[in-house]
């Protein structure tokens, strides 16, 4: 008889119900996009953050710089003890890591700062450089990138009058390298001013094989996970500084912690302008059931069994309200990825229930005006006040 | 054998006005009572009292042996599940329940339903091709009817039926009252508030109130 009951209760009242049913909907719609945002916000941020360069730096002890160490002569550390130990406590956190080793040689008797690094590293630290190839003029597309190629800084290229393709001579002391300019590096910074070559090649230019002067890191994830991962290097890399670039990771904290926030409190905030507008309408509902009611009471029927009635109704509603709109939700959702970050946002599933259970809730308390219904004397209900 | 009703100087205070004042008397199981008066008279604070749905300033109501003053809200919910059987001169049927929804409402509320008792109800008071009619799709006389099986459905021990016939045509009062007497005749217990001279001959026994006071008390004269 219960579920009859109910369904009769919801029929009877369909049009008042359906002014509840749409508030809910568009609150549950609301809150599983924001939902959604949130779980995939951080995941989104990051790649936005990615673009900001390394977050972490490996370095001599007092020697803690980013880039563009200077001269040779600066401390040094082994590469294959810094590669160890980073593939040791490689997390799937870590994006990437790049070992760097400078040397200031000549160009045509010009001086210039050589970056030696591992290219492919070094530009998934930098997804905003920006390089002119001359592919597939010069170099086949299909060609893996020869070890006697150079990044050459867009400064530096218009100094020397190089373009991609052509030959470049670096001299070191007594020692020199034959590179081909494999692009033009556009990075609107320092790196306009350096020339990048391979790791090794500018080992054996500097006569100094095995040897880096500072490695770069980027690890996703908060100002504090990023601490941590940093404290766990650390412990396997005693003798060197390994700290992250505050600026950088504390910015992206930040950042991620005010955008939860934010999100939270509209939340919380439709969260509220829902109970409302369900609770305008249950405060009508109970004024017309109030006849109802008396004559159930005058039935036999418990105030608990009755409002338990009532309450499975608006319970009903709720669930029904955030089962529809957790699906608006994801469509709301991957719009507004599409949006702000340019990809939709990835679903969640775990947010179907959260959203049900919060609409049920929020339903239910703005169901409170039923409260009074356990106030009615029958007696009065029936002789018609 | 104690009597099924026992009221002893019941009174009843709204406000300052007084709907009851000190009405005591008694009744067997089985029997027919009258209770008639002009209007405001009590006649319906009386048959509220008796049926838990009001209760009195003081005085005692018993019913079954249950005092109905001392019962708090749960306990009164019960008593009208369990011992007493409504009939309203308004009918107070559900607007958006069947007929026979309407009488398994009344079993939900007492213990569990069973469909097939509550068609049957209907079967007996003749409407068992209206049971999936809504009250807006009969008349008068078919709701009061509906009524009647609902205050059945749970063989309660008093049957209180206030107007019951009071917005019927002659026809549907014939029936409703035929109604009445085949309960009576197979011992209900019926309390019956009535206006009219004629109907409140039908019964056992009159009592008449005026002022909330009891003035007489008689056997009623059988028609």
């Amino acid at each position: 008889m219960f579920p009859r009951l109910l369904w009769k209760l919801l029929r009877s009242n369909r049009g008042r119900l359906a002014v509840a049913l749409v508030a809910v909907i568009s609150g549950a719609t609301v809150i599983s996009a924001l939902l959604n945002v949130q779980f995939d916000i951080s995941r989104k941020l990051t790649q936005e953050f990615q673009m900001l360069g390394p977050n972490l730096v490996i370095a001599p002890p007092g020697r803690m710089q980013t880039q563009n160490a200077g001269a040779a002569s600066a401390p040094l550390m082994d590469e294959a003890t810094v590669a160890g130990q980073i593939a040791r406590t490689r997390t799937p956190a870590l994006i990437s890591a790049a070992p760097y080793l400078y040397i200031v040689a000549r160009v045509a008797d010009t001086p210039v700062v050589v970056a030696g690094t591992q290219l492919g590293e070094a530009e998934i630290l930098n997804p905003t450089w920006k390089q002119e190839t001359g592919f597939p003029r010069y170099l086949p597309a299909t060609r893996a990138r020869p070890l006697d190629a150079c990044i050459v800084g867009r400064n530096v290229a218009r100094q020397l009058k190089l373009a991609p393709g052509g030959p470049l001579e670096l001299k070191y002391l007594n020692r020199t390298a034959a590179m081909t300019v494999w692009s033009i590096l556009d990075s609107g910074g320092a790196e306009d001013n350096q020339i990048f070559a391979d790791l090794t090649v500018v080992q054996t230019l500097a006569g100094m094989k095995g040897q880096i002067q500072v490695e770069q890191l980027r690890v996703n994830g908060t100002s504090s996970a990023i601490s941590a991962y940093a404290a766990s290097l650390s412990k396997s890399l005693p003798g060197y500084d390994v700290r992250p670039v505050r600026a950088v990771s504390e910015a992206e904290g930040n950042l991620l912690n005010r955008t939860r926030l934010l999100i939270l409190s509209m939340i919380l905030l439709i969260l509220v302008l829902t109970a409302l507008c369900v609770l305008a309408t249950m405060a009508a509902l109970a004024m017309e059931r109030r006849a109802d009611v008396g004559l159930m009471k005058a039935l036999g029927g418990t105030i608990s069994r009755i409002v338990g009635l009532f309450l499975a109704e608006v319970g009903v509603l709720g669930a029904v309200g955030g089962l529809i709109g957790c699906v608006a939700g994801l469509a709301l959702a991957q719009w507004m990825g599409r949006q702000v970050f340019g990809t939709p946002i990835t679903p969640r599933w775990e947010i179907f229930p959260l959203t049900i259970a919060m609409m049920v809730v929020v339903s239910m308390a703005g169901a409170l005006p039923l409260r009074t219904l356990g106030k009615i004397k029958p007696a009065v209900i029936l002789r018609g006040e | 054998m104690a009597p099924l009703v026992q009221i002893e100087n019941l009174r009843k205070e709204f406000a300052n006005v007084r709907a009851l004042d000190g009405v005591s008397f008694v009744v067997q199981a089985g029997e027919w009572i009258a209770i008639m008066g002009p209007s405001g008279s009590g006649k319906t604070t009386l048959i509220n009292i008796l049926g838990g749905l009001d209760t009195p300033t003081s005085g005692r109501a018993i019913v079954d042996g249950t005092d109905v003053a001392r019962l708090d809200e749960n306990g009164l919910a019960r008593f009208r599940a369990e011992k007493i059987g409504f009939v309203f001169q308004q009918f107070h049927l559900v607007p958006y329940l069947t007929a026979l929804e309407n009488v398994m409402l009344a079993q939900y509320f007492h213990s569990t339903t069973d469909e097939g008792e509550a068609r049957e109800a209907l079967g007996r008071v003749g409407l068992t091709d209206r049971v999936e009619h809504l009250p807006g799709q009969l008349s008068g006389g078919e709701q009061q009817r509906v009524a009647v099986a609902r205050a059945l459905i749970n063989h309660p021990k008093l049957i209180l039926a206030d107007e019951p016939t009071g917005n019927l045509d002659e026809a549907n009062e014939g029936i409703v009252l035929k109604l009445l007497r085949e309960l009576h005749a197979e011992g209900h217990t019926i309390l019956m508030v009535t206006h009219a001279a004629s109907i409140g001959q039908l019964a056992d026994r009159r009592i008449d109130l005026a002022h909330g006071r009891l003035v007489t008390e008689h056997a009623a004269r059988k028609v």
